[in-house]
């Protein structure tokens, strides 16, 4: 079933210095249950697109379709930030609380909810701790968990774990298989980490410099176990590696 | 008595300045509308306004305004609540606390504001928790200023003439007696007490800065 479809998308920031063409036109479809990367350098209006798809910018051509889901109800999206999204006058049990006070949860669901999900993303530890007692990854990953607490159809997710080392990037990257293996989360996430995204997508978009513009497309036929060593990946690597070096270059 | 009247007046400043300065950094409208005239109102030495409100309130005090001045008691303590006073004190300390609010409200994060909204808060849900509790600090400021005013009006405003009681009449009065010692002793508790509400208020909104200021 499709979940997303993006028509000629693009967008043009204009400021008192002038028009910044930003974004494409860039369309694609997403499948129910895909995990789709975008890949691209820094300023290629990636964070653009998921911002328009998100409803935080209004796009100058082109349209946004999400599916509702099945039951007919409204789609639920959800969109971890690059960092610093978490409220810091909350512990992180109410700021995993939030989305579901806001959508009128009853107290005893909300405390179910938010409990099971510290539990599964290893926080329950830290459930009274305020945001600025945690290291920067288990920031991230209590943003993680706040966005999945409402299971959202769709998840965007805007290079969620570039400000963290490799180790604990990595360490993140191998929790966020684990958990989208349980559900059938669409997720459209952003980086420039080319490791990153052949480690985690089912297929990865290429974007090129401003405008962005869609630039090669690669289905990543890796299985869901995946070692960072094996050849195919490499081979990945080395190949995406290619079309990004060409694009910086001119 | 200068601290009832103090109260009476500061409270009136927050329960008037907080609800307009978070309007005013809320709306647009308001702000344009009504910054204007908070501009023009601020300047205005709440003490220069003195003769002013006694003009306007005439002598009347507290109890009159409730029909109690014939009331026996041999200190009615409302019969010193002359309504003039209280207004330059309203006066004195509502603006630090609109301008305080409204740089509060101002300064919630982008990021924050949209954050509450993909996670599906409406207006009044993201108001309440998001933009109140991280104005909270900006907001205590204010108030901070805003006390700091009222007792530097109230000790002033008692100076003059037409009173009969509180700390900044006893000043007055002990300096007509040349009881210096008295008129020192004044000072020095004007001055402690000043200190004691900036630091209480101060120690109220530390818990807000903390976890402000500690944000990466």
């Amino acid at each position: 079933m499709m979940a997303l479809k993006v028509t000629n998308l693009s967008k043009i920031y204009r400021e008192s210095t002038g028009e910044v063409h930003a974004l494409g036109p860039v369309s694609f479809e997403m499948e129910t249950g895909e995990f789709l990367c975008f890949l691209g350098p820094t300023g290629c209006g990636k964070t653009t697109l998921l911002r328009t798809i998100a409803g935080l910018e209004k796009p100058d051509t082109g349209e946004v379709e999400i599916q509702s889901p099945p039951d007919g109800g409204e789609s639920v999206i959800g969109y971890v930030f690059q960092q610093g999204a978490l409220f810091p006058w909350m512990s992180i049990f109410a700021n995993l609380e939030f989305p579901l006070k806001a959508k009128s949860f009853v107290r005893d669901t909300r405390r179910e909810k938010v409990e099971s999900m510290l539990e599964m993303m290893g926080l329950s530890s830290f459930a009274s701790s305020f945001p600025h007692q945690l290291s920067g990854g288990m920031q991230q990953r209590a943003a993680l968990a706040r966005s999945l607490v409402m299971e959202p159809d769709l998840l965007l997710m805007d290079e969620p774990f570039s400000s963290l080392d490799t180790r604990t990037s990595q360490e993140l990257q191998e929790n966020l298989r684990e958990l989208l293996k349980r559900a059938s989360t669409t997720v459209l996430f952003v980086t420039h980490n080319i490791e990153e995204a052949v480690y985690l997508a089912g297929e990865v978009i290429v974007l090129g410099h401003r405008p962005g513009r869609i630039v090669r497309r690669e289905t990543i036929n890796l299985p869901d176990q995946r070692s960072r060593l094996s050849d195919t990946f490499t081979e990945y690597l080395v190949s995406l590696r290619k079309t990004f070096e060409s694009l910086v270059s001119h | 008595m200068s601290l009832v009247r103090v109260a009476l007046g500061f409270s009136l400043a927050v329960l008037i300045g907080i609800p307009v300065g978070l309007l005013m950094g809320a709306s647009r409208s308001a702000r344009k509308f009504l910054s204007l005239m908070v501009e023009m109102a601020r300047p205005l030495s709440a003490i220069a306004l003195l003769p002013l409100s006694i003009i306007i309130f005439k002598a009347r005090t507290f109890s009159q305004l409730f029909g109690l001045q014939y009331l026996r008691y041999q200190k009615n303590l409302l019969n010193e609540m002359q309504l003039g006073m209280i207004f330059i004190l309203f006066w004195g300390g509502v603006f630090p606390i609109i301008l305080g609010t409204i740089q509060g409200v101002r300064s919630v994060r982008k990021m924050h504001l949209e954050a509450a909204g993909i996670l599906g808060a409406n207006r009044i849900f993201t108001f309440r928790h998001v933009i109140i509790p991280s104005a909270l600090p900006d907001i205590f400021h204010g108030l901070k200023l805003g006390i700091g005013r009222c007792w530097m009006v109230i000790i002033a405003a008692e100076m003059l003439p037409g009173t009969n009681s509180g700390i900044g009449y006893l000043i007055r009065y002990s300096y007509q007696l040349s009881r210096y010692d008295i008129m020192l002793a004044s000072i020095v508790i004007v001055a402690f007490i000043g200190a004691l509400f900036s630091k209480g208020l101060e120690s109220l909104g530390e818990k807000s800065l903390v976890l402000r200021s500690k944000e990466r």
